[in-house]
């Protein structure tokens, strides 16, 4: 490990997402603070010099997305403001200005060669938009947003130069969202979804739960770094949830994404069709409650024991014949799943199996942050993971030989001198 | 002097055969004078022309590989000078005009130098006065340098000492006490991964729970970037470490590809595997010149090295052990072993001492020194016969008398030992084996012939010790371990013991139970990694020496399975898809992607892995920056040249041309979408089209064609004409190379080049042509409706020109035609289709000021009528009259 940089002054207030853009020239840092920062990496000698800052949202902003270059420099941003923002860089060339109210970014350095330009504001959301992530780029210039009324919005983008049209596609309860027809009563997976997705108690409570994120909203997000404490019970579940979306990033497989919303500590794999309603193909669900379906889940026992995903990461495929999935959750797990793709058979032989079903198995299972994993990410190939916690650490995983998940390092930002003797368990573990 | 050519040599190794004690060539560090050396190892490069040599030799180029040779110390001809400068690329060297100026003295007098060279490493003759003794440099710095490459990773390198990736890593500054106070504050730390490299981007955020933060907001919040491997250093050899190996690696991968295509049983075809094995010994090559290079104890400015020289002695070790067990000669593979293992052996392991053997020769009565019965019975042990004799020969002095006359007698033996190099056919050796075991048999009987009494002198038993090395030659196992237990030695000296003394005729297909039965007793150190490979290859687990060679290097683990798996040695297939040679070469793949500047080696080695590996290779191929914004490198050429001339596009060009190397249309094709995109961006619209039509992204094209049409409504004709004649040249490359293309966005770019054609030909006055290019537009249909109105309207001006009539009656009738189609299909209400643009060009305009315009057009087309018609008729009064 080797430290590279540091920019010792980001942000005004707690980062929320930091998000590199496809070359990882540049990277894009949204904060607490309501603005978005870009920043562009000085090859020559490695800093990290700002770009451009603007105030983007009313309210923290909880997450940054870059569109593939083949459209353009593209960012779409959430916000705890309940609206999804998609900016685009012009060229100080000036390319064609549709006769849009351009809001002019806040103060910051615009060189006047170049700055980003508000080209969309998509405000469907009743809730506070939790994630936003751009489409692969084969199914065109789409997006997606998941916030805490438990939606799954699609945003598809009609006018591509000027970006200003987007057209709400899809928009669909994840918890209410229904199994695929052809899932077989026997598959592990349908067992689970009947059982932790009471989809009438959430989204009774949701619905209830809506002016009260309005008000935490009010009170709380705008000065402080998370939702105020003296909300129990109901405003709590704002907090304990966790919303989250990833993008399957083959093109093979149709769109897919993998989605977790609230409390229910499931992710599900969603097939999004263009003339069809979404349909879940399958759903991770780490509880061992398949055995002893007796067992009564009670996804709003909430608590700070909450089993929510915060985070979840698809992995590029590259040329494997599975997916993997990581996620991470308040549960203090990261959990990389193994989940492998049906098979499109159509004589009834094959049927009888599980060939035709997507399955999906855990491959690893660390608790090693030993508090709530806050995001996991695959790096680009698809090898190593990265997790972070609530224990201030960034923790590496690699797959070793014979596709065994080991630790592969792990970061801090405490004093370095306790580092000797603060950890004796970890350093013998043999990385790489 | 190479053959009979002067060639340019960057010295490798120097090999002397001075102080006689092995006898073997031993490898020197540096020397003074000329007069040592025997032999020097290097890397020839050839005369091309002028400063130029080619590091590919003609007679090899076929295959690709870098020339090495050993050269008798005669042919060393002179060094280049001293203080110039050497450039360096991966195949060519550039040598200084001083440097060539003496070569080609030199290459004057090729005949005659080839003459006396010859004569004199023949002749071996001492005195080498023919040429003056030049003063040599340390060996690897004869010259050859590359220049640093340009990346700000210098810096990085040079904090970087290696790190295994264990325990936490903290970053700097830190920013509180103890990793919980983060929590306390209601923080934790969150990281997101580059895809420039294997770095991380670690920044504060506000901890996933739902007790609130106590911490102040409004502090200002560091982002933190963590590189997961330490950059490979840019320390000159290491960098040309890896290029270099990489030329080996792929001359390999080469030999694999044409080979296989051509027999499946290729392997076994005898000059395959001495290629094989010649590429495997250039890999030990370079490994050793690393290591020669990394041992100096020259000033290193750019800070230590990031591998010490101990490791690539490790390096070097592991791959010549797994040349000798793996990679023998061609039909030697059933010929005892022994031998070989012991010179890998006393190559590597040097024992006993050169100092040990420098005192002991200075001393009176050597065998007073405690350290003299361990050096002969080492010396012994490690078969280096005339270090044995010569001490041996010390014992003359003994005051036993028996001593010395065993001892001449021992030393007769030792140095009559068969050798198997020595002989022809196997069969021979083993018969002569048998008989020299007699004469050891004999000294044996002679020994026990001592008195009890005489065993002793003043100092020690020497019976018991004399008596070890008689046990040692006669071959006695447990003699064998005990003595190396003693010695201090480990089980390989055993095992290589094994197959000099213990069992002649010891083969590679015996090493493992040996080997096993050996380690039993004597266990291997588990925490020198160095020493679990070399367990790992005695053994013949070649998974396992892979395993533990990726924690050495995982250098050294990709390259030992590229050469294990065509060797059968590790499987082909595994369980999960990826190979194990594979997942090996990935690794230090993701290794070298740490590095984003090595990202063509870095896909070389990605694209050698099947599937995975290539779309991993796609992945990172498709993010290498391609740097359009790079206005330095642009040469201001204009128009179809422009396109022509690739190299204005730096990068792309590169990465384009990779992906045409690999067949991975697929990025390719993406590469060329996002160029485009950024190239309409900087309004380059030729490059974009011609990027685009390059990934049939005909859509692309489409949204091209609409910015450049665009540009009509935004900038005017002028600049308009300007943009659409650079993308005029595309438009002939696509009707020739894609004739099937998509034609809705062809048709839609033809209009937008003959349209600029037609402004063009207005903005120069030569408005017959123009008129005639009008009609000509709409006669071919190629005017898409919502255009025609901004047309027409451009026919204003040409209608109105008084000194001639420019259209026909047919072409003005056919203007008139589309006019009133407007009109009408305007009073249908449909004339957004018609009127749009028009509209877009006039400030504030709307519909009616469109239909206005046009309405000044039909204004226009009457009174051209009128005028038509007058002078037709009045042309036809004077044909008339003049007819009359």
């Amino acid at each position: 490990m080797i430290q590279t940089g540091v920019i010792s002054t980001a942000h005004g207030d707690l980062v929320t997402d930091a998000s590199y853009d496809f070359y990882g020239l540049r990277l894009a840092t949204c904060s607490l603070d309501q603005r978005i920062k870009l920043w562009q990496l000085d090859e020559s000698n490695g800093n990290w010099e700002l770009e451009d800052d603007w105030k983007a949202h009313d309210a923290a902003v909880s997450k940054i997305s870059w569109a593939h270059p083949e459209f353009g420099n593209i960012i779409a941003s959430a916000s705890f403001d309940r609206t999804v923002k998609v900016w685009e860089q012009t060229s100080g060339i000036g390319m064609p200005e549709p006769q849009q109210p351009v809001q002019a970014n806040g103060s910051g350095s615009n060189a006047s060669t170049s700055r980003w330009i508000e080209r969309a504001v998509l405000p469907e959301a009743r809730g506070t938009v939790r994630a936003v992530e751009f489409a692969p780029h084969h199914f065109g210039l789409k997006l997606a947003s998941i916030s805490s009324d438990n939606h799954l919005r699609i945003y598809e983008c009609l006018e591509q130069p000027s970006l200003t049209t987007w057209q709400l596609s899809e928009e669909t309860d994840i918890q209410a969202l229904p199994l695929s027809p052809s899932a077989s009563p026997f598959t592990r997976a349908q067992q689970t979804n009947a059982l932790a997705t009471p989809t009438q108690t959430s989204s009774s409570l949701d619905g209830a739960s809506a002016p009260l994120i309005a008000q935490a909203l009010q009170q709380g997000l705008q000065q402080s770094s998370s939702t105020s404490q003296q909300r129990p019970g109901l405003g709590n579940r704002e907090a304990d949830g966790g919303w989250c979306i990833s993008w399957c990033k083959d093109r093979y497989w149709g769109e897919l994404i993998a989605a977790g919303a609230g409390t229910s500590g499931v992710i599900k794999i969603i097939q999004l069709m263009p003339s069809n309603r979404p349909i879940t193909l399958l759903t991770l669900d780490p509880s061992p409650a398949v055995e002893g379906a007796v067992v009564p889940v009670d996804p709003d026992a909430g608590g700070p024991s909450s089993s929510a995903i915060t985070s979840v990461s698809w992995a590029p495929s590259c040329g494997r014949s599975y997916h993997l999935i990581a996620t991470g959750g308040r549960d203090g797990h990261v959990r990389i799943w193994r989940v492998k793709p049906g098979e499109e058979v159509e004589d009834d032989m094959a049927a009888d199996s599980e060939d035709g079903q997507w399955s999906a198995s855990i491959v690893a299972d660390f608790e090693n942050h030993k508090s709530a994993v806050g995001r996991v990410e695959w790096n680009i190939t698809g090898t190593v993971l990265s997790s972070a916690g609530n224990d201030g650490r960034i923790r590496l995983w690699k797959a070793t030989s014979g596709n065994v998940w080991r630790p592969a390092g792990s970061i801090g930002v405490e004093q370095s001198e306790q580092q000797e003797n603060e950890n004796p368990a970890e350093r013998d573990i043999d990385m790489e | 002097m190479v053959g009979k050519d002067i060639a340019l040599v960057h010295v490798l190794t120097l090999y002397s055969k001075s102080g006689g004690k092995s006898g073997t060539h031993a490898w020197r560090e540096k020397t003074d004078t000329i007069g040592v050396i025997s032999f020097i190892a290097g890397q020839i490069y050839e005369h091309e022309h002028r400063r130029q040599f080619n590091i590919i030799h003609t007679a090899d180029a076929l295959l690709g590989t870098v020339h090495f040779a050993h050269i008798p110390a005669g042919s060393f001809l002179a060094l280049l000078p001293k203080d110039e400068v050497v450039k360096s690329s991966q195949t060519h060297i550039e040598i200084g005009s001083q440097a060539y100026k003496l070569f080609d003295d030199l290459n004057a007098e090729r005949e005659k130098l080839a003459e006396a060279v010859a004569s004199l490493n023949t002749a071996e003759q001492k005195s080498r006065q023919i040429f003056s003794e030049p003063r040599f440099r340390d060996p690897t710095s004869t010259g050859i340098s590359i220049g640093p490459l340009p990346s700000h990773n210098l810096h990085r390198a040079l904090t970087a000492t290696r790190s295994r990736m264990s325990g936490v890593f903290t970053l700097k500054p830190p920013l509180v006490q103890k990793p919980e106070d983060l929590l306390a504050a209601g923080q934790s730390l969150s990281a997101t991964p580059s895809p420039l490299d294997n770095s991380l981007a670690v920044f504060t955020t506000p901890a996933s729970s739902s007790q609130s933060a106590s911490r102040p907001p409004d502090e200002d919040q560091p982002v933190y970037f963590a590189g997961s491997d330490v950059v490979p250093s840019y320390e000159r050899r290491l960098a040309r470490f890896i290029t270099d190996t990489l030329v080996i690696f792929a001359a390999f991968q080469n030999l694999l590809k044409t080979s296989r295509s051509k027999d499946p049983e290729w392997i076994h075809a005898e000059q395959n595997l001495t290629v094989m094995r010649k590429l495997a010994i250039d890999y030990v090559n370079f490994i050793k010149e690393c290591w020669i290079h990394a041992s100096q104890p020259a000033p290193r400015p750019d800070g230590p090295l990031q591998y010490s020289a101990d490791h690539y002695r490790s390096l070097y070790t592991c791959f010549s052990l797994f040349v000798v067990l793996y990679l023998p000669e061609p039909g030697y593979e059933e010929a005892p072993v022994g031998e070989e293992l012991m010179e890998w052996l006393n190559i590597h392991f040097i024992e006993p001492s050169t100092e040990e053997g420098d005192h002991l020769s200075s001393l009176k009565n050597p065998w007073e020194d405690e350290t003299f019965w361990p050096y002969l019975t080492r010396a012994t042990l490690r078969g280096l016969s005339k270090a044995s004799v010569f001490i041996l020969k010390m014992l003359s002095g003994h005051p036993s008398e028996d001593l010395q006359h065993l001892a001449e007698t021992m030393a007769s033996i030792i140095s009559s030992q068969p050798r198997l190099q020595n002989f022809t056919a196997e069969r021979d050796f083993a018969y002569a084996s048998r008989r020299w075991k007699d004469k050891v048999k004999a000294l044996r009987v002679e020994m026990e012939q001592v008195l009890e009494a005489d065993r002793f002198d003043d100092f020690d038993n020497w019976w018991d010790r004399f008596s070890d090395i008689v046990g040692i030659l006669e071959g006695r196992a447990e003699i064998v371990q005990r003595v190396c237990e003693e010695l201090g030695a480990d089980w390989k000296e055993v095992c290589a013991a094994w197959g000099v003394f213990v069992d002649p005729r010891f083969r590679r297909q015996d090493i493992p139970d040996v080997v096993d039965r050996i380690l039993d007793e004597m266990p291997p150190d588990p925490t020198n990694v160095e020493d679990m490979v070399h367990t790992a290859l005695f053994s013949g687990k070649a998974v396992d020496a892979l395993a533990h060679a990726s924690q050495l290097d995982r250098w050294l683990a990709a390259h030992l399975a590229d050469i294990m798996e065509p060797l059968s040695l590790i499987s082909v297939d595994s369980q999960d898809g990826i190979p194990v040679r594979d997942l090996h070469v990935l690794a230090y793949a993701e290794y070298l992607h740490s590095d984003p500047a090595l990202w063509r080696i870095t896909v070389d080695y990605m694209f050698s892995c099947g599937d995975v590996g290539a779309e991993r290779g796609d992945e990172v191929l498709v993010r290498v920056p391609l740097r359009l914004n790079d206005k330095s490198a642009t040469a201001p050429v204009e128009g179809e040249g422009r396109i022509r001339a690739g190299n204005v596009v730096g990068v792309l060009k590169d990465v384009n041309q990779t992906c045409f190397d690999y067949q991975r249309e697929g990025a390719r094709r993406t590469i060329c979408r996002i160029a485009a995109q950024t190239l309409v961006h900087e309004k380059n619209y030729g490059l974009a089209v011609s990027y685009c039509s390059s990934a049939e992204d005909w859509q692309g094209l489409g949204r091209i064609v609409d910015r450049v049409l665009d540009e009509y409504i935004t900038s005017g004709p002028a600049r308009f004409a300007q943009y659409a004649s650079d993308i005029a040249p595309s438009l002939q490359n696509l009707n020739i190379h894609h004739p099937s293309s998509s034609a809705v966005f062809v048709h839609r770019l033809m209009f937008a080049v003959r349209y600029s054609n037609f402004q063009q030909l207005r903005i120069k006055h030569e408005l017959q042509s123009a008129a005639l290019d009008l009609v000509a537009m709409f006669r071919d249909d190629v005017v898409p409706k919502s255009w025609w109105a901004v047309t027409l309207y451009d026919a204003v001006e040409l209608l109105q020109y008084r000194s001639a009539l420019l259209f026909s009656a047919a072409g003005a009738a056919e203007l008139l035609t589309k006019l009133e189609e407007i009109f009408v299909r305007t009073s249908q209400g449909s004339g957004g289709d018609y009127l749009d643009i028009l509209a877009r060009t006039i400030a504030g305009g709307g519909y009616k000021e469109a239909l206005d315009r046009l309405k000044t057009v039909r204004l226009a087309m009457a009174r051209y009528f009128a005028r038509s018609a007058v002078l037709r008729r009045a042309n036809f009064f004077i044909l008339e009259s003049d007819k009359l």
